[in-house]
């Protein structure tokens, strides 16, 4: 560690310009995976909300919620107790005079169940009336408040905003929360036979042997929201490509400064300085920098994440986080395997001839 | 005893049609309290002497001791502490790692090798002798040729070696200088009782030594001291 924080202390340039490169390595790094926590969040957030263990969606709805239709006589089996709701989905356009059209998720809930008993209102309350509705909170940023008149698509049936709610997003999209007699006029079907779009239970066991109805895994129905793993996959394959960027990095530059010194690392193998130490400074050194650079980028990150507006979805999980300083640090470790291999060859003759 | 003494070595490099002899039947030896000269032209074994010598390489046969003690088969890691304890290198790329200042290079042997080494009194004097006690906060690239090679050589004294060996201390240096580096190896070697092997074509520093061994087409003898 001596000789690596005194080169580093002496070559402070050269130093300072290779940690500012980690730290805009690790801050990019950093962003993506807020950003991709914060997407995937706002896919799921609902779901989440509800205590989702597993879903039971039509067999032919190709895990699809929004494919999915339940009818009376299958609701009628399933004997729901009161760790199961049936939900309604549609995809709506909110529309209110002098406010900005939104998209988002109507979501019909009975209000004898428990995701509608359960609703909290974080201002207003929730929704008890026909025409009552809870809106996410995307709503009240948006400039919509409590009292509001808004219709869905071009039906002319007005509805009042009572209540805003938290974490309330479905497929990236705001919820707007109401009695499942909205979803029904939302979605008519002929006959008017069918009851929801799917049953959510806070259970993992909940599997009832319904003809025509299946059931998934919280996970499972996860994974298959349209688009999900899709942008999940694109992030990782950013993140991983950077980490191998900054590995490179690191391996390039120490390896340059390493075939600098090596005239000085010779001539201290000469002297009997043992191959180990010389080696663990080159190590020490990536651990510096790249510790420097992690903590510089997670700086930047805590600066950005106050700045940035409402609506970016950056959110960061700590796990996450950790497992990305560890897998950053090790890239660092990797990177000076190549300039460490290098130093541990030297042949001390070299600095005399012969 | 000899401080270093070489017997019989031979070394040869390459191999079939391609073999040299390079070193053929040497034999050396110097005592603690003598400066040693090795005088050859260029390509004549001087440098694969200091490397044997000095444990750097193994001869291809014979035998070499320090203090008595034969180094032909010792490993990497004993050749790597015979090195740091009983041998001191003054090379003529100074040895100095560019970062550390005067007074570092020894704060890191110290890390390496905390005992045995000079106590502060007796660096002071040595720092003083070598006319560098000024110089203990400056990085290499702050001083002279000449300022860098006295402190090379306190860097070699430092761990306080039987045996110090020097690679042509006096390559590009005038003729003022070399008696200068010349009257500092022989104080060096008789009052710090080293023996000081010094490998070089200058024979301007022959009136200091001890005794002059000559090199040439890889056959060493002994010269008479005019």
């Amino acid at each position: 560690m001596y000789l690596a924080l005194k080169e580093i202390r002496h070559e402070k340039l050269r130093y300072t310009l290779i940690t500012a490169m980690i730290v805009l390595i690790s801050y990019l790094i950093f962003i993506l995976s807020g950003l991709a926590n914060g997407l995937a969040s706002e896919n799921t957030q609902a779901i989440e909300s509800w205590h989702t263990k597993s879903v039971l969606l039509n067999r032919n709805a190709n895990v699809n919620l929004s494919q999915s239709t339940i009818t009376k006589k299958q609701l009628a089996a399933t004997n729901l107790t009161k760790s199961q709701a049936i939900v309604g989905q549609a995809a709506v356009v909110v529309k209110s005079s002098n406010r900005e059209k939104e998209s988002a998720q109507f979501i019909g809930l009975d209000k004898n169940q428990y995701i509608a008993k359960n609703l909290v209102a974080s201002s207003g309350r929730p929704f008890r009336k026909q025409h009552e509705v809870v809106v996410d909170q995307q709503f009240k940023s948006e400039g919509y408040k409590i009292g509001d008149k808004i219709k869905f698509n071009s039906a002319s049936s007005q509805y009042t905003i009572v209540g805003f709610t938290k974490n309330a997003k479905l497929n990236i999209a705001p919820i707007v929360y109401g009695q499942m007699a909205i979803w029904k006029k939302l979605r008519p079907f002929p006959g008017s036979q069918v009851a929801g779009s799917a049953i959510i239970s806070k259970t993992a066991d909940f599997a009832p042997a319904v003809k025509g109805l299946k059931q998934y895994s919280s996970p499972y129905f996860i994974s298959k929201l349209p688009g999900y793993s899709a942008q999940n996959t694109t992030f990782a394959f950013m993140i991983g490509f950077l980490m191998v960027i900054s590995l490179v990095v690191i391996a390039v530059f120490l390896y340059i400064l390493t075939i600098q010194a090596l005239p000085t690392y010779a001539v201290l193998r000469a002297q009997g300085i043992p191959g180990a130490k010389l080696v663990s400074t080159i190590i020490n050194q990536s651990l510096i920098l790249m510790v420097a650079g992690i903590i510089g980028g997670a700086l930047l990150t805590a600066i950005t994440a106050s700045l940035i507006p409402f609506g970016v979805p950056l959110s960061f999980n700590p796990v996450m986080l950790s497992l990305i300083t560890l897998g950053l640090v090790v890239m660092g470790i990797i990177g000076a395997a190549l300039p460490a291999r290098k130093i541990a060859k030297i042949d001390p003759v070299s600095v005399i001839g012969g | 005893m000899s401080a270093i003494e070489l017997k019989n070595v031979n070394h040869y490099f390459g191999s079939g049609s391609s073999l040299v002899h390079v070193l053929q039947d040497i034999n050396f030896s110097a005592n603690k309290g003598q400066l040693v000269l090795i005088i050859g032209p260029s390509g004549s074994g001087k440098s694969t002497f200091l490397t044997i010598a000095g444990g750097l390489r193994t001869a291809s046969s014979g035998d070499v001791s320090i203090e008595g003690q034969s180094i032909n088969q010792l490993s990497r890691k004993q050749s790597d502490q015979l090195r740091l304890a009983h041998i001191g290198f003054v090379l003529q790329s100074y040895a100095l790692v560019p970062y550390l200042k005067v007074s570092e290079q020894l704060a890191f042997v110290d890390r390496i090798k905390p005992e045995g080494n000079l106590n502060a009194e007796e660096l002071k004097e040595l720092f003083a002798q070598l006319g560098i006690e000024d110089l203990v906060n400056k990085y290499p690239g702050q001083l002279s040729g000449g300022q860098r090679q006295r402190v090379a050589i306190a860097r070699a004294v430092y761990t306080n070696p039987e045996v110090i060996l020097a690679d042509e201390p006096s390559a590009a240096l005038d003729s003022d200088r070399v008696v200068k580096i010349g009257q500092l190896f022989k104080e060096l070697a008789e009052q710090r009782d080293k023996a000081i092997v010094v490998v070089t074509h200058d024979t301007r520093l022959m009136p200091f030594a001890d005794k002059v061994y000559e090199i040439m087409d890889g056959k060493m003898s002994l010269q008479q001291k005019l």
